[in-house]
C-alpha cells in the first residue's frame, strides 16, 4: 500500500506524535500555575486515551503499509494492547510516586509518548531499516529516562553504560544489516522479494550457496550477518550475553520508568524477534505447520540462550538484596522463559509468548508498584525494607504476595497459565530436547521460588522497626488490588487470552 | 587512478582510526576522527556516493565532532584523570573474538561472492548518487522513516536539554 | 594496475569496525568511547555503499532500486548524530555530579 493509503492504518501511531509535542508544549503553558503535575497527568491521560481509541478502531486484516516498510496485522494490535497497558499504569503511577520530581513530570510523559511510538513502530516493522530506526527510538528515550533523577548518581552512571552497551549493541546490530542488505540487495524481510521470501526461494539457497564457493559451510556471511541482528534484538530483550545493563538500568532508573521497561521494551522486543524469527529461519507449510528453511539449527540455539539466561537470570537473583535488582535479574529470567516459547518455532509457541507478555505487564508492574509504594514510604528499596509490610500494609503485602506466586508460576495464579501454555507448546513440539528444555524451565521455576519467597518471608514474618501503619495512596491501592484481581482471575479462566492471542497470531500466513 | 586514490584513502583512514582508539588525550582523538571522516569522505567519492560524502562533510566532520570537541573542552580534564588502556583477559578474548569474525567474513566468506555489475551502475542509473537520484528514492520509498528520523531528532534535542541543562 | 574492487571497500569496512570495537573494549574514557562508537557506525555506512555500488549478482532490487543503501546511510548519519548528542549530554551529566568519566570508576552500581 503507498504512503497517502497507509495513513488510516497509522492513526495511532499519528495521534502518539501529536501527543509528543503536546506534553511538551503543555508543560511550558502550564509552567507556573498550581496543580500542575494534575493537569499534565489528565493530559497524558487524554493522549493515551486517544490512542487507544484509535488503536480500538484498527481495521481489521492484514496490510502491508507504506510499501511493506510496517505491516498492519493482528499481531501488531495485541502488542499494541500490551504496550498501551504498561504505559496507563506508568502514568497513573509517576505523579505520586516521589521519584520524578513535579518539576520534570511534563517531559517525562513527552518522553514516554516518544517511546511508544517507537514500541509501536517495534512491533509492525517489517523492514531491518525500520526496526533499526524504532529500536533507537526506543533506546534513545530510555536513556534520558534511566538518568531522568540527575542529582543521583547512581541514575547518571546507569545512564552512561546504557547509553555505551545501547550504542554498541545498535553498532552491531547495524553492521549485520548492512551485510544483508549486501547479500539480499535489499533490508525488508517479510513481503514479496523480501530477505524471507529470497531465502525460502529454493533456486536463490542454491545461489547462496554457489556464491560462496558451494560449501554450505561458506553461508558463514549469512549466519554472523543473522547473528548481529539477533544481538541488536537480544540486547532489547536482555538475554544472556546481552544481559548486562539490565540490573545497573533498572536500579538506577526511577521505578516507575524500570517497571515499564522491564515490559514495555521487552515486550516489542520480542515482537521483532517473532517477526524476524518466522520470516527468515522458518517456512509456513499449509496442513504441516511451520518448517525450518535454514539449515542452522536456529530453534536448537535459541533453545540453548534460553536455558543459559534463565539459569543464569535465577541464580543470580538468588544473593540479590536490593529489590530492583532482583526484579531485574528475575526479568532476565522471564526473558529466558519467554524464549522457551520461541525455541518450539511452532503458533502455540508465540501465542504462549504473547499470553505471558500481557500477564508479565499486570504481575510485574504489580510488583514494582509495590516496591515504589514501601520506597516512598520508607524511602528504602532493599528486601529488609519489606519487614512487617503484612502487618504495616496488608493489602500492599497481600498482593505482592499474589504477584510474587504468579511470578513464580504457582497453579491458582496467572503467571502458571503463562507457563503452562509455554511448556505445553514445547511438549507439543516434541523431540527430546524441547522436553529436557521444558524440564529445565520447570526447575528453574523451582529456584525463583526461593528468593520470591524471601520477600514474602520478609513481608510475613521478619519484625520491623515502627509497627505503624505505612501510608499507601489509595489510587495505588486501587491499581494493586485490580490488578491482583486480574491475576488471579486469568489464573482460573485464560481462555478468552488464549483465544485472542491465537487470532494474533495463528492465522498468520507465510511470508 | 582509481586504486591508487583508494589506497591513499584507506590508509589515511585506517591510520586516523587507530589513532582515536591509541592516542590517550581525547582532543587528539577527536582531531583524528575529524581527519578519519574527511578521508571517509573521499572514498565514499570512490563509491560514487556523491551526496553522501557531502552530509558525511558537513553532519559529522563538521556538527557531530564539533559537539564532541566542545564537550571534551567543556569538561577539561587533567592529565590523570584521562585514562590508561586497560586490557584484562575477558577484553583481550573477547576483542580477539570481533577481530576472528569479522576478519573471517571479510576475507574467507566475501572473497569468492561474484558481484555481476562491477563497475558498470553508474552507467546504469542516471546521476546514481546524486541529490535526485537518493532524494526521489528518500522521499518516495522512505518516507515514513524520514518522517520518524526527524521526530527522533526532536526527541534528542530535548533529551539533551533536559539531561545536561543546570538549573529548571 | 589493480582494479579495485568491492572487496576492498568492505575489507576496508571491517578493519574500521574492528577498530572501533577495539575502542570500545579497551578504552575507558566515555567520550573516546562514543567516538569509537561513531567509528563502527562509519564501517556500517562503508559497507551500505559499498554494497549498493556493487550489487550481488541475481538481487533484483525492490522499489527503491541500488540506492536503498544511500537511504540507510542518510539515516544512520542522522541518528548518530541524535545518539552522539544524547551521549554527551548524559557525560555532562555524569561529570557533574562525580567529576570522573572513566568508565571503570563507577563503582556505585555493583555487579
Amino acid at each position: 500500500m503507498g504512503n497517502l493509503p497507509s495513513l488510516r492504518y497509522f492513526w495511532p501511531e499519528s495521534i502518539l506524535t501529536v501527543a509528543v509535542m503536546a506534553m511538551f508544549v503543555q508543560d511550558l503553558v502550564v509552567r507556573r500555575r498550581e496543580h500542575r503535575v494534575q493537569s499534565l497527568t489528565i493530559g497524558a491521560l487524554f493522549w493515551l486515551t486517544l490512542t487507544a481509541l484509535a488503536t480500538y478502531l484498527y481495521p481489521s486484516g492484514t496490510t502491508p503499509l507504506f510499501g511493506g516498510l510496517i505491516v498492519h496485522d493482528p499481531l501488531r494490535v495485541f502488542f499494541a494492547w500490551i504496550f498501551l497497558a504498561a504505559a496507563l499504569l506508568t502514568i497513573l503511577i509517576v505523579p505520586k510516586s516521589k521519584q520524578v520530581s513535579d518539576a520534570r513530570v511534563g517531559e517525562f510523559f513527552g518522553l514516554l509518548f516518544a517511546l511508544m511510538l517507537g514500541l509501536y513502530l517495534m512491533a509492525s516493522a517489517t523492514d531491518l531499516l525500520m526496526v533499526y530506526l524504532a529500536i533507537e527510538m526506543v533506546s534513545l528515550v530510555s536513556y534520558v529516562l534511566t538518568g531522568f533523577r540527575r542529582a543521583d548518581r547512581k541514575a547518571n552512571e546507569a545512564a552512561l553504560k546504557y547509553v555505551i552497551y545501547g550504542g554498541v549493541a545498535s553498532g552491531v546490530m547495524l553492521y549485520g544489516i548492512s551485510i544483508l542488505y549486501g547479500l539480499f540487495g535489499t533490508t525488508r524481510v517479510v513481503g514479496d522479494g523480501g530477505i524471507g521470501a529470497q531465502l525460502a526461494d529454493v533456486s536463490s539457497r542454491l545461489f547462496m550457496a554457489h556464491a560462496f564457493g558451494g560449501q554450505p559451510a561458506a553461508q558463514l556471511a549469512l549466519v554472523v550477518a543473522v547473528v548481529f541482528v539477533l544481538a541488536g534484538i537480544g540486547y532489547k530483550i536482555a538475554s544472556v550475553p546481552f544481559h548486562m545493563w539490565c540490573p545497573d538500568v533498572y536500579e538506577g532508573a526511577p521505578t516507575p520508568f524500570t517497571a515499564f521497561l522491564s515490559v514495555g521494551p521487552k515486550a516489542a522486543g520480542f515482537a521483532v524477534a517473532i517477526r524476524f524469527f518466522f520470516a527468515i529461519f522458518e517456512k509456513n507449510v499449509p496442513g504441516v505447520g511451520w518448517v525450518a528453511v535454514s539449515d542452522v539449527p536456529w530453534p536448537a540455539i535459541i533453545g540453548i540462550i534460553s536455558a543459559i539466561t534463565m539459569t543464569l537470570g535465577n541464580f543470580t537473583a538468588l544473593v540479590q538484596t536490593n529489590l530492583k535488582r532482583l526484579f531485574a535479574y528475575s526479568s532476565i529470567a522471564h526473558a529466558g522463559y519467554l524464549l522457551m516459547g520461541l525455541a518450539a518455532a511452532s503458533a502455540a509457541g508465540v501465542q504462549s509468548i504473547l499470553v505471558y507478555l500481557m500477564i508479565y505487564v499486570l504481575m510485574n508492574v504489580g510488583a514494582f508498584l509495590v516496591v515504589i509504594s514501601v520506597s516512598r514510604a520508607t524511602g528504602g528499596e532493599h528486601i529488609a525494607d519489606l519487614n512487617g509490610l503484612g502487618t504495616r500494609a496488608p493489602i500492599a503485602a497481600l498482593t505482592l504476595s499474589i504477584f510474587l506466586f504468579s511470578l513464580t508460576g504457582i497453579p491458582p495464579f496467572a503467571g502458571f497459565t503463562g507457563k503452562y501454555l509455554i511448556f505445553a507448546a514445547l511438549v507439543q513440539k516434541g523431540g527430546m530436547w524441547n522436553v529436557i528444555l521444558a524440564v529445565i524451565g520447570v526447575l528453574n521455576s523451582a529456584v525463583s521460588l526461593f528468593y520470591y519467597a524471601k520477600l514474602i518471608k520478609a513481608m510475613y514474618f521478619e519484625e520491623s522497626r515502627d509497627d505503624t501503619p505505612m501510608p499507601v495512596p489509595g489510587l495505588y491501592t486501587g491499581i494493586l488490588v485490580s490488578l491482583g484481581a486480574m491475576v488471579m482471575v486469568l489464573g482460573i479462566y485464560w481462555a478468552p487470552l488464549l483465544r485472542w492471542a491465537s487470532a494474533a497470531f495463528g492465522g498468520t500466513t507465510a511470508t | 587512478m582509481e586504486a591508487v586514490l583508494f589506497y591513499i584513502f584507506a590508509i589515511g583512514v585506517v591510520v586516523a582510526g587507530a589513532q582515536v582508539v591509541l592516542r590517550r588525550n581525547p582532543i587528539y582523538g577527536a582531531v583524528s576522527l575529524v581527519a578519519c571522516f574527511f578521508f571517509l569522505a573521499g572514498i565514499y567519492v570512490l563509491l560514487s556516493a556523491h551526496l553522501i560524502a557531502i552530509l558525511q562533510v558537513m553532519v559529522y566532520a563538521g556538527a557531530v565532532m564539533v559537539l564532541f570537541v566542545f564537550v571534551i573542552m567543556l569538561l577539561n580534564l587533567k592529565e590523570e584523570e584521562l585514562g590508561e588502556m586497560h586490557v584484562t583477559t575477558m577484553k583481550g578474548i573477547g576483542l580477539a573474538a570481533v577481530l576472528v569474525l569479522v576478519g573471517f567474513i571479510a576475507w574467507k566468506a566475501l572473497t569468492p561472492v561474484q558481484f555481476a555489475r562491477d563497475m558498470a551502475v553508474n552507467e546504469q542509473i542516471h546521476g546514481f548518487g546524486g541529490v535526485k537520484a537518493v532524494g526521489n528514492v528518500l522521499y518516495r520509498s522512505s518516507v515514513l522513516p524520514f518522517e520518524v528520523t526527524s521526530l527522533l531528532l526532536l526527541v534528542a534535542v530535548v533529551s539533551a536539554v533536559v539531561i545536561a541543562k543546570g538549573k529548571i | 594496475m589493480m582494479t579495485i574492487g568491492p572487496v576492498h571497500y568492505l575489507v576496508l569496512g571491517a578493519i574500521l569496525f574492528t577498530l572501533g570495537a577495539a575502542g570500545v573494549v579497551l578504552r575507558r574514557n566515555a567520550v573516546v568511547v562514543l567516538m569509537s562508537v561513531e567509528l563502527m557506525l562509519n564501517a556500517v555506512n562503508l559497507t551500505f555503499l559499498a554494497f549498493s555500488r556493487f550489487p550481488l549478482v541475481q538481487n533484483a532490487p525492490m522499489q527503491g532500486g541500488i540506492l536503498q543503501g544511500h537511504v540507510a546511510v542518510f539515516f544512520v548519519i542522522a541518528t548518530a548524530a541524535a545518539e552522539a548528542a544524547v551521549g554527551l549530554a548524559i557525560i555532562i551529566a555524569v561529570f557533574r555530579s562525580r567529576t570522573s568519566i572513566n568508565v571503570d570508576e563507577f563503582d556505585s552500581l555493583k555487579f
